[in-house]
């Protein structure tokens, strides 16, 4: 028994010094792996804490507003308030959502609602109850937040367009980013400008977000500011644009289609584009139904399409002060001699019209400007030839793109232009391998491939009377003008053209007399019709559209550009109805209203100048 | 006798002990304050219980309990036999019984009843025998067999943990040790298929892979790693680790509270409890080295078994090293039955080390064992 207490005993004795080397052994092993966290890992972990409880979340910056020449807002952010509330914020909620009610005048049916949405809500995320409020509806919640815990009124701002159709593809609107622009950076909360100034501009009105650096709980509860970088707003814009001449360009439109451009002769600058129908941009910005997205695309109308632009049309009889400058310049026999015009022009496989069918009798340049006839031309454009013509457009502007701030811009077709000749040729509606005749005399009147966008007929107009000088179109207001080039022309060849287009307006058989005889500036300028009969026989066979409006299809495109005044010109512009009928009677009386509005204002502002 | 028993009263195991005590009222205070005070309060009660608790076990000859150790054992035997009839499902395993005036956990008790009862069955025996060792095992299987069941993993382990090492020290040859081990790894594909529940094996399922359930298994490691590593040499700090304070800890102030230690106080931190833990341990194995009677010394054993594997189990778990499974940390995670036993436990070896004050040491030859 002693010995065996002893045996035991020692035994004992050695196990114990087993487990005194246990512990430090484990608790060693735990300090190991502690070193390996706290000290290897060390940086990665502190960053994935930093991660944990940094919330970056971004300041979305201001966007720059829109303003015309006289400061009217054209494009604005309106302030608008929404009303939130952190349910477990909330001492007590029937009591709150009671006074809420009263306050915003909430109906049952939306206190119902609200209710529900607090009820499936997390309690520790913010609820939005009320959205757009004005500051009048939200002020006196606003004077009770201390006593209303939980709740918080945010102000937040959103894109309005106050003459929404009127400007709608000048300015443009704006959506939501898309994934093409998140990959540039954008958030998914910004909104990106789609058309438009607001497309065009998109760098500058933009701004630069900021950043808010938030400590967060593991709830995502905010506990404190810990940066901040503030947004830096984005640039206002001034455009040259009056929206005073804009709408008596509108309303001298009426609900016809078509497009007015008025230009800065001297500057380039756009005093009023405007494309008819227009759409309401403002329903973009609370999110298009697509319904109303695809009735807008559908729409035989088109009213997405800014047709001062994008659109190109045969320009008519007011090609005829470009083929008679070619003829000019080319120093045709006809340039400065006699035609008759019997009414039409015998060619050898049929006959070619001229729009007064009991012809002009004896005519030259001048007159055949001033009473816009066609014979003269054919026979002038059959002397100098189409190559001449082309060069001639060329020169003017036409056949390229004005480089005005909006895009897609459309360059119009110059045919058979020698660079583009081949490609012209063989376009779709071209199969024909050669150059009829026949074909130079239709270009020459502005007729047959020959198109130009209403912008290129503008500028035209303010390239006649500034001198030959085509400018870059320039949306915003102060800007230097902008020399795209100089059209080859003798100034005596010029002055001849300006004479015609004056007698346009001013001699009592112009075709523009009648319109514009009370003007208060006197106006130069050159009407145009453009016949249509055989688009229209194209959609006929379609049948997409019903009689009338075939009817209303018929109808021949009307023209009207010019300058004024015609002795010191300020303003160029150009008017387009489509199926308007008659450039005369049609489409001269929409500059009439315009520059009735541009001479009231020069009155006020030197009524002004001299108080 | 209390000034006796206060001169022969071991001021070392006193000390580390109130540096424990201490250490945890500084890291359960930075964890709960943004929270609780309440908590805070009660974990103060709670000590001044745990220790009248110690201070009367001081002074409960140890015969008693070697005489009490088999009713006790009973008692908690029975106890664990009517959880699973009548118990209480908290947090989804039946563990509690209602008895009324206390939810009691006979899983607790009988960790402390068996320990006594092996350390009494091995006071005057020698596990080196096939019949002695067969009682023993009988003696432990059964409980940890009922505690399993409930579920509570962290139990079974203690139990199991402590009755090993006590055989141990009762001279289990070392082969049969290696046999027992051999046997249990071997046990683990029954123990996984038959015994484990779902949510256990997909804790150790987590550990292998944290990132696999981010948000839910894995999400208290991978919150208690980050803690832990984000801490550093030095610690974030008193008060500033940024996991703790923004709740991004889950049970910050008890079974996850190392991490907060971690974390604001740093490697440094870390090592200071650890080396803290190691004196307390060393010096309750010295206690059992000098005790004057067989049964105080296994007692000691078991009381130091059981103190290290809660240390080496909770920190391997906040650190990621083992699977979740809720052990406290002793005298630093709050909670008042945790603290209360341990510091009863605490008891029990200082009147072990008061007992063998100036007395013969057990081992001379014809010295009573009891």
């Amino acid at each position: 028994m002693r010995k065996n207490q002893l045996e035991s005993r020692q035994r004992f004795d050695l196990r114990m010094l087993f487990f005194y080397a246990v512990t430090p052994l484990l608790l060693g092993g735990l300090l190991l792996n502690l070193l390996q966290l706290q000290w290897s890992q060390h940086e990665k972990l502190a960053l994935q804490a930093d991660e944990n409880r940094l919330n970056i979340i971004p300041v979305l910056p201001v966007r720059g507003e829109i303003v015309d020449a006289n400061g009217n807002g054209l494009a604005v952010n309106k302030i608008a308030y929404r009303v939130l509330l952190i349910p477990e914020r909330v001492a007590n909620l029937d009591e709150t959502l009671v006074q809420l009610s009263e306050a915003l005048a909430w109906s049952p049916a939306k206190q119902v609602h609200i209710r529900k949405r607090i009820a499936s809500a997390r309690p520790d995320r913010p609820v939005l109850l009320d959205d757009k409020l004005q500051w009048q509806q939200v002020s006196p919640i606003a004077s009770r937040l201390h006593r209303l815990s939980g709740v918080d009124v945010e102000a937040g701002s959103y894109r309005h367009y106050p003459y929404s159709e009127l400007t709608a593809h000048l300015i443009g609107y704006l959506s939501l980013a898309r994934q093409s622009d998140l990959d540039e950076g954008f958030l998914p909360t910004e909104f990106i400008g789609r058309t438009g100034a607001e497309k065009s501009f998109e760098s500058l009105l933009h701004g630069t977000p900021g950043s808010q650096q938030e400590e967060v709980d593991a709830l995502g509860r905010r506990i404190a500011v810990i940066k901040r970088t503030p947004s830096i707003m984005g640039k206002q814009l001034k455009l040259a644009l009056d929206i005073d001449v804009q709408r008596a360009a509108s309303e001298a439109l009426g609900d016809r289609t078509g497009a007015v451009i008025v230009l800065d002769v001297e500057s380039g600058a756009v005093i009023s584009m405007l494309s008819q129908p227009g759409y309401d941009t403002n329903r973009f910005i609370t999110g298009l139904e697509s319904e109303q997205w695809q009735q807008w695309l559908n729409n035989p109308d088109k009213p997405l399409l800014n047709r001062a632009t994008q659109a190109a049309y045969p320009p008519a009889s007011t090609f005829k002060v470009v083929t008679g400058l070619a003829g000019l310049a080319e120093k045709a026999s006809l340039a400065r001699g006699d035609a008759f015009c019997p009414g039409y022009l015998e060619l050898a496989d049929r006959n070619l019209r001229c729009w007064k069918r009991e012809g002009h009798g004896n005519v030259n340049m001048h007159s055949s400007l001033v009473h816009s006839c066609d014979v003269y031309f054919y026979k002038l454009a059959d002397q100098i030839g189409m190559a001449a013509i082309s060069d001639s457009a060329q020169q003017w502007g036409l056949g390229e793109k004005t480089g005005i701030d909006l895009s897609p811009e459309s360059r119009g077709i110059i045919p058979a232009h020698r660079p583009n000749m081949m490609a012209e040729m063989t376009s779709q509606s071209n199969r024909r391998k050669r150059w009829f005749r026949g074909e130079t005399m239709i270009t020459a009147i502005g007729q047959g491939q020959l198109t130009t966008t209403p912008l290129q007929i503008a500028r035209l107009a303010a390239a006649i009377a500034n001198g030959g000088k085509i400018l870059k179109p320039q949306l915003l207001a102060d800007q230097e003008a902008e020399l795209l080039h100089q059209a080859e022309v003798d100034p005596k060849h010029l002055e001849q053209v300006r004479k015609a287009m004056r007698d346009v307006v001013a001699s009592p058989g112009g075709t523009a007399y009648w319109p514009l005889r009370s003007t208060p500036w006197p106006v130069a300028g050159k009407t145009g019709t453009a016949q249509v009969v055989k688009m229209a026989q194209d959609d006929e066979k379609s049948g997409k559209l019903s009689k009338q409006e075939i009817l209303k299809r018929h109808r021949d495109h009307a023209w009207f550009m010019g300058y004024a005044p015609y002795d010191k010109p300020k303003v160029a512009f150009a008017v387009f109805v489509e199926h308007g009928g008659h450039g005369g009677s049609d489409a001269a009386p929409v500059a009439d209203a315009i520059i009735r509005v541009l001479a009231a204002k020069e009155e006020a502002r030197d009524e002004g100048q001299q108080l | 006798m209390i000034f006796r028993a206060l001169r022969s009263v071991d001021w070392i195991l006193l000390a580390s002990v109130a540096s424990l005590i201490t250490v945890g009222l500084i890291t359960l205070y930075a964890a709960i304050h943004q929270g609780d005070a309440l908590l805070w309060k009660k974990q103060l009660i709670f000590l001044s219980v745990g220790f009248s608790v110690f201070l009367l076990l001081c002074f409960i000859p140890l015969r008693f309990l070697g005489l009490a150790s088999w009713p006790f054992y009973i008692v908690a035997l029975i106890l664990l036999a009517l959880v699973p009839l009548v118990g209480d499902v908290q947090m989804g395993a039946r563990r509690w019984l209602d008895l009324g005036v206390i939810n009691l956990q006979p899983s607790e008790l009988m960790k402390w009843a068996l320990m006594f009862v092996l350390a009494h069955w091995f006071a005057s025996r020698e596990a080196d025998s096939m019949a002695n060792l067969a009682i023993a095992l009988m003696l432990a299987v059964a409980p940890a067999a009922l505690i399993v069941i409930q579920p509570d993993l962290g139990t079974t382990l203690v139990l199991l943990f402590a009755a090993s090492a006590m055989l141990i020290a009762s001279g289990l040859p070392w082969r049969w040790f290696g046999i027992a081990v051999v046997l249990a790894l071997a046990s683990l594909p029954v123990l996984w298929n038959f015994i484990m529940h779902d949510y256990q094996k997909r804790r150790v399922l987590t550990l292998l892979d944290p990132q696999s359930d981010p948000l839910g298994a894995g999400y208290h490691v991978i919150q208690s790693t980050i803690a832990i590593g984000s801490g550093g040499l030095f610690g974030k700090g008193y008060m500033q680790g940024t996991q703790a304070s923004l709740h991004f800890l889950p049970e910050q102030h008890t079974d996850f509270i190392f991490a907060v230690l971690a974390e604001e106080g740093g490697f440094v931190a870390a090592t200071i409890l650890l080396v803290l833990y190691t004196i307390l341990i060393t010096r309750i194995l010295m206690i059992s080295y000098r005790a004057h009677s067989r049964f105080g010394s296994l007692v000691c054993i078991g009381v130091a078994s059981v103190f290290l594997l809660y240390i080496s189990v909770n920190i391997g778990m906040v650190s990621g090293l083992l699977p979740v499974v809720g052990l406290p940390l002793p005298f630093i995670s709050y909670g008042g039955s945790a603290l209360v036993t341990m510091l009863a436990a605490l008891g029990l070896v200082m009147r072990v080390a008061i007992e063998s004050k100036d007395r013969i040491p057990w081992q001379r030859p014809g010295s009573p064992l009891l």
